[in-house]
């Protein structure tokens, strides 16, 4: 049993890393700031709430760390959920602002929050 | 099993370390202020979930307590900006 949860936590803090550097690429090569914020997406969710439930079951399956696996394991799943709602939370004000503040200049094809101001 | 999650952070700390530095080259070149909100919210979501493997790593609860916080900052400093943000339009 904690072989598997071992080797699927493994797995999951391997994707992560994967889905990191993909998404630090994609911030860097993307044009403007809203094309940005797909990548930063896959940075933050893929990047940080995939490795740290993969810590939480890497912690639970690993008998090396003794009795101190519990409280790794419960704070990591606690700090994945959080991220898991804040993140997408922190893109979307930030959008928000974008684009009300009129800071980023792109080539619109279809802009539904413009056409709704009277 | 030791011995295997030393092979796994092997490859792993390359690949986030690599990641943040990426990041942090787009947190300075960045051309607008939300480019570089959104840099810095990458780099702390990272090291939140780089900390949590450093903790299994070095084998320490006390390391484990701190990516809480950095998440809560990193949506902190999010609304902040965002909120200075749409002040500065409505006062125009």
């Amino acid at each position: 049993m904690s072989t598997v949860l071992f080797a699927l936590g493994s797995a999951m803090i391997l994707i992560g890393g994967l889905c990191d550097l993909f998404g630090a690429i994609g911030l860097l090569r993307f044009p403007n700031f809203f094309l940005r914020l797909h990548a930063a997406t896959v940075g933050t969710i893929g990047g940080a709430v995939v490795p740290l439930f993969g810590v939480s079951l890497v912690a639970l399956g690993s008998d090396f760390l003794g009795s101190m696996r519990y409280p790794i394991a419960g704070a990591s799943a606690i700090t994945a959920i959080i991220v898991l709602l804040v993140a997408p939370a922190g893109s979307h004000i930030l959008a928000y602002a974008a684009h009300k503040a009129k800071l980023i200049k792109w080539k619109k094809v279809c802009d539904h929050l413009e056409a709704k101001k009277p | 099993m030791e011995h295997a999650f030393f092979i796994v952070m092997g490859i792993a700390i390359p690949l986030y370390l690599s990641a943040i530095v990426i990041y942090a080259i787009r947190a300075i070149r960045g051309p607008t202020v939300p480019d570089i909100i959104l840099a810095v919210d990458c780099i702390s979501f990272d090291i939140a979930a780089f900390m949590a493997v450093l903790a299994i790593y070095f084998k320490s609860v006390f390391l484990i307590g701190a990516p809480i916080i950095l998440a809560l900052w990193a949506y902190l400093l999010d609304m902040y900006v965002a909120k200075l943000l749409v002040s500065k339009e409505e006062e125009r």
